[in-house]
């Protein structure tokens, strides 16, 4: 009995080096918590910066769509049918009478063609997501897809 | 040592752990308590808001992509009632530029700011340039008094402005009749701004905006309203509207309508009333319609049209093989029918007449004589197939019916059957007589007016085709009359003519019935027309009301009708007949 006290006494640690480990799970345990918290807060930052971003960006769009709206109307004003004849006649240009054109046949002329608003208009963009699924998935959402569903083969393909 | 410290190190742990477990439980209890909801609801508040957001209004073109109707940046000029230094200035800059009310201003501004009170809109629909005059002076000011410490130092602070879309119209009066007008709530007045007011603002749509830029959220798109494609086009409208304008200060005409269609589609190519309305100071609106003026003349007021409605009694007598062109009428300068006598419009006797002679010289006896030939229940159900007394369904709001007395009706006698067939006694729209018209200028096919060419809504462009309204006539029938009405503008020597161009068209000078009776020192004169006669491009209508320089229409009406087809035939490019033909031929 006394010879199995001894040989755990002679193999079981310093009492010091068991505090000594103890403090050091201790801190090691603090210092991936800290770590956690900092990329947390990291995340979190640059997704409130985004945030905010996509909210200025928002007016801007409202302000430009204004923009558009008051230079399409400005345009019209000045291109409008009284001020465009009022420049005419400034330059020397007058109403013709009938009487005063010579009709000719031209080969391939095409006649001015009514507004088509449809091709006129510029392609509509596609709809885009304005935030990336990093930002709106979660951890477990990001694992599903990475594991149990593989990027098709033709993806790469793909223009 | 260990020993003799380590109780405090026991009651230290076990107040902490108390200490911890209390924050615990309070936490708890506060979560559960009746007033936590409180706490939520005020942190909701600020939060967010909720957000309607409002679509633009759908622009109008005329047909070839001129804007008619945009939109423009106006302004809601706000306070922030913690940050006003100076109601008084406020009151003041906001008098002087935007002619707010001073006393409502300053007022409004004056109020202590609290929980409730924080914001307080002073005007709105400020323009970009009273706008610009507010910054200018808030500055000039802030320059001037920015330094001194005086509690009443002039200042502007706490002014806010926030911008929103507003109806502009670049055109001013051009095509208002057709356009009408949106007002300050964004609804739509007459015209396509009344009839497609819902397609063209859209659906605005209320969301919520978190001001937490964690919880962004994407704003769901909100498309403007639909845009339209009118038939109108802008140069000739201009044209249209001068012509008219002019002709009321030679005819002396109180008002006037010219209307200028293509027969073959239904597409109005100009539109022209009086009076007509600045659209962009649609404010003005009782100042320039005097109660009972209507907005629109063409399809919102009815009158007795007089003698182009013969066009339409022809119509159903040739049409019903009662009359030939060649057939024979002579006339005594008297016709009796239902009690009532029917005189000439100079009360004479016009001799032995076939009934091109009839539309020529434009004679009641005949027409009412044909009427009666024809009888009344054939001739009201050719009316009834010409559309008279019904809706034409144009696509403008404020469209009247006119009114058609039918046999069976408790105000029709036999006499009408008389009166109507030169049309008296019988009330139509211009709308409706160009649509009745159209089927002899377009071999019997009778077309819907519309204004509305494309409508373009959602990445989606709709065409609207032309509408057959129906077949009153044949196609024979209608060639013949037209061929009638040419050669009889041709032998009278019409002002109607114009040189080059075969045209078909007559004459209406109708008597105004007052209180107490018919009266023929005022008269409605008109005058329709279409040409070129072998191929219609142009269906023109053209009425004069009260003119005072002459009653009659061939004097008054007739020169207008040349004139529009004149600079019609330019615009149009349209090559003289002879040219046209030869080209023909030649391919």
């Amino acid at each position: 009995m006394e010879s199995v006290q001894r040989f755990t006494h002679a193999y079981s640690q310093a009492p010091w080096r068991k505090q000594l480990q103890l403090i050091g799970l201790f801190l090691l345990g603090l210092i991936i918590v800290a770590l956690v918290a900092g990329i947390y807060l990291n995340v979190t930052a640059r997704a409130a910066t985004i945030g905010r971003s996509i909210q200025g960006l928002r007016f801007d769009i409202e302000e430009l769509e204004r923009g558009n709206a008051d230079r399409e109307s400005q345009l019209a004003v000045l291109t409008s049918n009284l001020e465009m004849q009022k420049r005419a006649e400034d330059l020397g240009f007058y109403s013709v009478d009938s009487g005063e054109i010579v009709y000719v046949v031209v080969p391939g002329y095409i006649e001015r063609q009514p507004l088509d608003l449809d091709a006129s208009a510029t392609t509509p963009l596609p709809r885009i997501q304005t935030l990336s699924p990093e930002y709106t998935q979660s951890l477990f959402d990001w694992i599903r897809e990475r594991v149990f569903e593989p990027a098709s083969p033709l993806a790469e393909g793909r223009p | 040592m260990r020993t003799e410290y380590s109780w405090r190190y026991t009651t230290l742990g076990l107040l902490l752990t108390a200490l911890a477990l209390f924050i615990i439980l309070q936490m708890v209890r506060i979560q559960l308590s009746p007033q936590a909801q409180v706490f939520r609801d005020r942190g909701a508040a600020y939060s967010g808001g909720w957000r309607t957001i409002v679509p633009a209004r759908g622009e109008i073109y005329d047909r070839w992509g001129h804007l008619l109707a945009g939109n423009t940046t106006v302004y809601e000029v706000g306070v922030e009632l913690s940050e006003v230094e100076n109601p008084s200035t406020i009151a003041l800059a906001l008098n002087a530029t935007a002619g707010a009310d001073y006393d409502e201003v300053f007022s409004a501004v004056s109020q202590e700011p609290s929980a409730t009170a924080v914001y307080r809109v002073l005007a709105d629909f400020v323009s970009e340039e009273q706008k610009a005059r507010l910054e200018q002076l808030a500055m000039e000011m802030e320059v001037a008094y920015g330094g001194s410490n005086e509690s009443n130092r002039p200042s502007l602070a706490g002014l806010r402005f926030v911008p929103h879309l507003q109806r502009s119209y670049p055109e001013k009066d051009l095509a208002s009749n057709i356009l009408g007008f949106v007002n300050r709530e964004g609804k739509g007045f007459f015209g396509v701004e009344e009839k497609f007011s819902d397609l063209l603002a859209g659906s605005p749509k209320t969301v919520w905006i978190p001001l937490d830029p964690n919880r962004v959220e994407e704003i769901p798109d909100v498309p403007p309203g639909a845009s339209l494609t009118l038939t109108i086009d802008r140069a000739i409208q201009t044209e249209v509207q001068d012509i008219l304008d002019g002709a009321l200060v030679t005819s002396g005409a109180e008002a006037g309508t010219i209307i200028v269609m293509h027969p073959q589609t239904g597409e109005i190519l100009a539109m022209a009333t009086t009076p007509r309305l600045d659209l962009n100071e649609y404010w003005r609106y009782n100042e320039v319609f005097v109660n009972p003026t209507p907005f629109n003349r063409a399809a919102s007021k009815s009158y007795e049209p007089g003698s182009v409605f013969k066009v339409l009694t022809m119509a159903a007598a040739l049409d019903s093989d009662t009359v030939k062109p060649n057939t024979p009428f002579l006339d005594t300068g008297v016709f009796e029918i239902g009690g009532a006598v029917i005189h000439n419009w100079n009360s004479g006797a016009w001799g032995p007449q076939d009934m091109l002679g009839c539309m020529q010289h434009s004679l009641n006896v005949c027409l009412a004589w044909v009427a009666s030939q024809t009888g009344a229940n054939t001739f009201y159900s050719y009316l009834q197939d010409f559309g008279i007394g019904r809706l034409t369904g144009i696509d403008m709001a404020g469209e009247v019916p006119g009114r058609l007395k039918m046999p069976g009706d408790s105000d029709w006698y036999e006499a009408d059957l008389g009166t109507n067939s030169f049309g008296q006694g019988v009330s139509v729209t211009t709308v409706q007589m160009v649509m009745a018209v159209s089927a002899i200028a377009n071999d019997g096919k009778m077309v819907t007016p519309r204004v509305v060419k494309s409508i373009y809504d959602k990445g989606k462009e709709y065409n609207s085709s032309p509408q057959i309204a129906g077949m009153p006539i044949s196609d024979e029938t209608a060639q013949t009359l037209t061929k009638m009405l040419a050669t009889s503008l041709e032998t009278e020597s019409s002002d109607a003519l114009v040189e080059g161009y075969r045209v078909a068209g007559k004459t209406g000078t109708a008597e105004i019935a007052t209180p107490l009776g018919y009266t023929s020192s005022a008269t409605n004169a008109s005058f329709v027309g279409w040409g070129p006669v072998d191929d219609p491009q142009f269906l023109v209508y053209v009425w004069l009301e009260k003119p005072t320089s002459s009653p009659w229409g061939s004097v008054v009406a007739a020169p207008v009708f040349q004139d529009v087809v004149e600079r019609l035939v330019v615009l149009m490019n349209l090559p003289p007949d002879d040219i046209r033909k030869r080209w023909m031929n030649s391919q």
